[in-house]
């Protein structure tokens, strides 16, 4: 069996592209939209790093390098942009946001519409550290 | 000596004054707006004197000549230059200081006439630049520019007709004369056009009269036929007569001085210079003859029963015009002895001269009645001024002689010329000599009509009992000192001046010496006949009227019912009007409406279509916009896909 060549690389690459490109059409989840924008991203650090080695020269890797940096930003933005979105609506599902459509058009619905957002859970709260938590009055002053 | 540079000054004065009125006159000058008008015409007058005095002292076709620069000129074969070009040359030399010294007095006339208007600034304004265009006009030696002139006085002319512009009689009145009149300046263009095609494509004045006196006689014909079209448009000849009367709507120092004295005879003007070209072709100076002598007699008929004073003054400068223009197409078969036509251009240009005094003094006379009489001016309503009024009596009285023809004063002479010239065209073998002939006893019965109209608007209105109109609420009186002085400034040129310039042949003799003209060697005898027969008609007509007006009034009742349906159709202006409206106008409100139509239901309709298919792609196309953002994603994904389809495999689409 031959050592990888190019063409693997490639291949693995544009896989991962078309699979980010699938998953980042069809699913509406925009945490998992996020991830599959990610899962393109490698698809085309491989490809850098992979003519990088073909060509014996730095330039791809540096450029990955560049990617990763990028990747990471986008990778906070996006995050904190999914927390704003979904205190909003308190939902993680994509189609809800149709601002940008024309004014008269109809907002599109689903024909079988999600399962109802479930109650935000309430996470039990901390005192703020340092002060004594209330205590409940004693009865007895015996 | 006088420097022809200066010649540039006489229209430019009155130009400047019209700018510093239109700047400064509503705001500083106000009641003293006249002022810049009244310095700038005496100071052309001076200039254009002077230049007219050093003319008598040269010799036969002596000119100033001045080449003040570029107007606009393009290049090519057939190059259209445009120059400021100046000459001032006897014909100039009789006009400009006409106009300067007329427009002199009638501004001073004008400052207590318009005393206390709320457009006292703007009519001095507009004054001064008609002054300024009659000028420019008078002086070119470049056809443009006399064509710029030209329109100059016509646009002056409709904004002071339509002065009191609130008034619809007054807006309709300038409308009109600006559209007839516009008709007249068409041809003028196009006649401008054929000269200079016809003549080496040059503009020059004096090189198109040299030039065209070579061009085929048919030639001559066409294109002085598109000139003399424009000059009956401006100078109010059969058939393009009907704006005149109505321009009477203006203040009356106007009427006095654009439809009487100076404007409506520019196309005598422009006639007079051409004559020697004219001359070539005998059936154009008939032409001109014949619409002259028709409007003569027309416009007298029609001023026998009009009962608006402005109006009867308004019919009967129609008919001097159209006097003027039979003198001078008397040239007609004087091709051979080119004195005969210096005799017809002098004898109309003197008409001219004198008429543009008397009729002068005669409009404003009217005028100082209307101002003391509260802008009444039917002559029914008028009567027995004469001790209201005794200095504006005695102007129109001596406008009225001379208009009349009486003998010794200023009509007189200049009348006889015509009438001289043209018995010496009805006696010649050459043109059309049984015309004329016509045409002299048509000229004759023209001239005691004009003594009986004239003279029955003035035993209407001075003689008679007194009458005062309730306008004047019991208080009319004489005019101030600023306006009846001016008539007594014009009272003895309009009396005088043909006499001192008629029996010394001076003004003959120093027009012969424009350029063009033969020298007259020959005097030419005056026929007893004409005179004593047009004395006669005059002192009949003046009679006529005394005896229907003053002596026994119920004749006048009695004249009316004899001369039945004549009478109603001169009352009516000869339906002219009428028949223009159902000629001219009517057709072309239905096309205007059929335009109107065409336009609404079929060019709109298109227009719109075309504009509504952007609008319907757009409707088409903009459902992509749905704002889910994955097909957003799908689109861009797909697009990409197919440019790197493009990218792949395009040089194999392409092969």
């Amino acid at each position: 069996m031959s050592p990888p060549g190019l063409s693997h690389y490639l291949v693995i690459g544009a896989l991962l592209f078309v699979i980010g490109m699938i998953g980042f059409l069809t699913r509406r989840n925009m945490i998992l939209m996020f991830l599959n924008a990610e899962l393109m991203i490698q698809g085309v650090a491989i490809n850098f790093v992979a003519f990088a080695r073909h060509r014996g020269n730095l330039e791809g890797q540096g450029f990955f390098l560049f990617l990763l940096a990028v990747a990471a930003c986008e990778a906070a933005l996006a995050l904190a942009l999914i927390l704003v979105l979904y205190k909003v609506n308190n939902s993680l599902d994509i189609s809800i946001w149709q601002n940008l459509r024309e004014d008269d058009m109809d907002p599109i619905v689903d024909e079988e519409p999600l399962p109802a957002a479930l109650p935000p859970e309430t996470a039990p709260k901390l005192p703020v550290a340092g002060t004594e938590p209330a205590q409940e009055e004693e009865l007895s002053h015996v | 000596m006088f420097e022809p540079y200066l010649m540039g000054l006489i229209p430019l004065l009155p130009a400047l004054a019209g700018l510093v009125i239109f700047l400064f006159g509503p705001k500083v000058l106000k009641e003293a707006s006249h002022w810049p008008l009244i310095l700038a015409c005496a100071a052309s007058l001076f200039i254009a004197l002077s230049g007219a005095y050093s003319l008598t002292r040269l010799g036969h076709e002596a000119s100033f000549s001045h080449h003040a620069g570029i107007w606009f000129a393009t290049g090519g074969t057939h190059p259209v230059v445009a120059g400021w070009d100046f000459r001032f040359d006897p014909i100039s030399g009789m006009m400009t200081p006409m106009v300067c010294f007329l427009g002199l007095v009638i501004a001073m006339f004008s400052a207590g006439y318009m005393h206390g208007d709320p457009g006292y600034a703007r009519y001095f304004g507009v004054f001064s630049l008609f002054v300024a265009s009659m000028n420019l006009l008078l002086l070119a030696d470049n056809l443009i520019l006399l064509y710029a002139g030209w329109e100059g006085v016509g646009v002056c002319s409709y904004l002071l007709v339509g002065f009191w512009f609130a008034k619809p009689s007054a807006a309709k009145a300038a409308r009109k004369a600006f559209l007839v009149t516009r008709i007249g300046d068409v041809g003028l263009l196009l006649g401008i056009f054929l000269l200079w095609a016809g003549c080496d494509f040059q503009l020059d004045l004096h090189t198109v009269l040299e030039k065209a006196r070579q061009l085929p006689e048919d030639y001559i014909y066409f294109a002085g036929m598109l000139l003399f079209i424009g000059a009956m448009g401006k100078s109010a000849q059969f058939p393009l007569h009907v704006w005149l009367p109505d321009a009477m709507e203006g203040p009356t120092p106007v009427s006095a001085l654009i439809h009487a004295a100076t404007m409506v005879t520019a196309g005598v003007y422009l006639v007079a210079r051409f004559l020697p070209v004219f001359s070539r072709s005998s059936s154009l100076l008939a032409f001109i003859a014949a619409i002259g002598c028709i409007t003569a007699l027309l416009a007298a008929l029609i001023a026998l029963t009009q009962n608006d004073l402005k109006r009867i003054l308004a019919y009967s400068t129609i008919s001097q015009l159209g006097y003027m223009f039979m003198g001078l197409g008397s040239a007609d078969g004087a091709a051979s002895q080119s004195e005969l036509v210096t005799v017809a251009m002098t004898a109309g240009m003197f008409h001219l001269f004198t008429h543009a005094f008397f009729k002068a003094l005669l409009f404003l006379s009217a005028g100082s009645i209307m101002h003391a009489m509260h802008h009444v001016i039917d002559i029914r309503k008028l009567g027995g001024l004469r001790h209201v009024l005794p200095w504006t009596h005695i102007g129109f009285l001596a406008g009225a002689v001379a208009l009349a023809g009486l003998f010794p004063f200023s009509g007189f002479w200049s009348k006889e010329e015509i009438l001289k010239s043209l018995d010496l065209a009805a006696h010649r073998t050459d043109g059309h000599p049984d015309a004329y002939k016509v045409m002299t006893w048509l000229a004759l019965i023209t001239s005691g009509l004009t003594a009986f109209y004239t003279f029955r608007a003035y035993f209407r209105v001075f003689w008679g009992e007194e009458v005062i109109p309730e306008e004047a609420h019991g208080h009319a009186h004489e005019s101030p000192t600023s306006m009846v002085s001016q008539l007594l400034v014009l009272t003895p040129l309009a009396l005088g001046i043909g006499w001192y310039f008629g029996y010394s042949h001076l003004l003959e003799h120093y027009l012969a010496k424009t350029h063009g003209f033969a020298h007259m060697e020959i005097e030419i005898a005056s026929k007893s006949w004409i005179a004593i027969t047009s004395q006669v008609l005059a002192v009949a007509g003046i009679a006529l009227a005394y005896v229907v007006y003053i002596a026994k009034p119920a004749l006048d009742g009695l004249m009316r019912k004899a001369s039945g349906p004549f009478y109603k159709l001169s009352l009516n202006r000869f339906y002219l009007d009428e028949l223009f409206t159902i000629v001219l106008v009517r057709p072309f409100q239905v096309l205007s409406w059929l335009i109107h139509v065409l336009d609404r239901e079929l060019w709109d309709r298109l227009v719109d279509s075309v504009a509504r298919l952007p609008a319907w792609l757009g409707d088409r196309v903009r459902p992509v916009q749905n704002g889910l953002i994955q097909f957003y994603a799908l689109a861009m994904a797909l697009g990409l896909t197919i440019f790197l389809v493009f990218l792949a495999f395009g040089d194999r689409l392409y092969r």
